[in-house]
């Protein structure tokens, strides 16, 4: 296999890669850059763990070659975060007790992300909606919903 | 889950992935938004040596209609299709299929060539398209050819495109004023949802506003590709529109549906289902008169 040579940016650092053509984006995200916010769940685009924003839309990333993100910007989240001070969305995630064992919540709070992007105040049905390719392991959907809510509550003021 | 080796080729434009293919042969697969290819390259389901990544290429997204026709590139997503762009107003019934295709990640991924290419029997895009009348333009390094989608759908995933050949175009005319156009589909919630069983149907009405001048009926998964029902056409045309109307035809497209796949459940499904499409078509309809 011949590797590809590509740039890409990461939450806004630019980086430079071989990679073998079979490498899917969440294997070069986790393995090459270190980034293991992005899960792998079932690596068929079922579960939604591995969700990234790539080029400002949600994608199953391991579902996209490392190949294929050439030229892109993806964002993880480990971009959310300015410094210590969580984004609104995974704040909400925390006061609402959203999180049970986590694996989920990556790709959670980027579909949540995306979603208040294009509709920034969505009905609990839009919010289940835009979360519909991400699955709960430990099911707790009920309160990852009311976190969405809140941070779309909060976020009215502009704040991203 | 983890890809096989294969060589990846990303071609700057359309001719040079036409030549990429041709060189190639049957090694080859094109890659689109890679949500059925990469899937079934991992689980083993499909081989390929070489993947030709098109998903870039500009010249496959183009929207475009004039004149009464509708030109749409096989490189859109269904995203985009479920977002109703201007130049495909009109076409509601695969606005509704594009909108409830995978997930919102699925969807921004997946496109409109690949839903075809990849032939499956409960693939969301292709009834609406088979009501369209939808002509599919295969080309290759060699030149181009045209054929329509119900000839293009072999069964079982199979189409009858040959090694070399990619799919570059998808044309249909656009309905003709007073008419309406619906898809809904069966499964068992609404997200990530394989069809149980799927139908759309157009209607056009005739200058009385009553009697049914033209009407489609095309169902998926009921037998091994979708299917247009030329009996719940039949049913339909050159009768006044009404609810009774629209349940006598859905009992004739059962007919039409593969006997070994469309069961006992399934065949209740597409009476259902083909009844609540004809009325949604004609409420749009009646509204597109009015």
């Amino acid at each position: 296999m011949k590797k590809r040579h590509i740039s890409l940016s990461v939450n806004g650092v630019a980086h430079e890669l071989l990679v073998d053509p079979n490498r899917t984006l969440t294997q070069m995200l986790r393995e090459d850059l270190g980034l293991t916010g992005t899960k792998h769940g079932c690596g068929i685009g079922d579960c939604g763990c591995c969700t990234v924003i790539m080029d400002g839309e949600t994608v199953n990333s391991c579902l996209v070659l490392a190949a294929q993100a050439a030229g892109s910007e993806i964002l993880t989240i480990e971009g959310l975060a300015q410094g210590n001070q969580l984004h609104p969305i995974q704040q909400s995630f925390v006061d609402k007790g959203a999180i049970q064992c986590g694996f989920c919540t990556p790709g959670m709070i980027l579909s949540a992300k995306a979603l208040l992007e294009q509709n920034p105040a969505p009905s609990e049905e839009e919010i289940r909606l835009g979360l519909s390719g991400n699955l709960c392991r430990c099911t707790g959907y009920q309160k990852i919903v009311e976190a969405v809510s809140d941070a779309a509550g909060k976020m009215k003021g502009g704040a991203s | 889950m983890l890809l096989p080796r294969f060589e990846y080729h990303q071609p700057r434009d359309l001719s040079e992935a036409l030549e990429v293919l041709g060189d190639l042969g049957p090694g080859a697969r094109v890659l689109a938004g890679g949500t059925d290819l990469l899937v079934d390259l991992k689980t083993g389901d499909a081989s390929a040596e070489h993947l030709v990544a098109v998903d870039r290429l500009a010249e496959l997204k183009d929207l475009d209609s004039a004149g009464g026709s509708v030109e749409i590139g096989p490189g859109v997503t269904a995203s985009l299709l479920a977002s109703r762009p201007r130049a495909l107003a009109g076409l509601s019934a695969l606005a509704q299929a594009a909108a409830t295709l995978g997930s919102p990640q699925i969807r921004n991924r997946a496109t409109l060539g690949g839903n075809l290419c990849s032939a499956r029997a409960a693939g969301d895009l292709i009834p609406p398209l088979l009501v369209y009348g939808a002509t599919l333009v295969v080309q290759s390094s060699r030149g181009a050819r045209q054929v329509s989608l119900d000839d293009f759908l072999l069964g079982g995933g199979k189409t009858v495109m040959e090694p070399g050949e990619m799919l570059s175009g998808i044309m249909l005319d656009a309905l003709p004023p007073m008419s309406g156009n619906a898809f809904m589909k069966l499964g068992v919630r609404r997200a990530m949802e394989i069809a149980r069983v799927s139908a759309a149907t157009s209607l056009t009405l005739a200058g009385d506003g009553e009697t049914i001048a033209r009407a489609k009926v095309a169902l998926g998964a009921v037998g091994p590709r979708a299917l247009l029902s030329p009996k719940a056409e039949e049913v339909l045309l050159g009768q006044k529109a009404g609810e009774e109307l629209f349940a006598t035809a859905g009992e004739a497209a059962v007919a039409d549906a593969s006997p070994r796949t469309c069961h006992e459940f399934k065949c209740e499904v597409v009476a259902v289902l083909t009844r609540r499409c004809l009325m949604q078509s004609w409420a749009e309809a009646r509204g597109a008169a009015s």
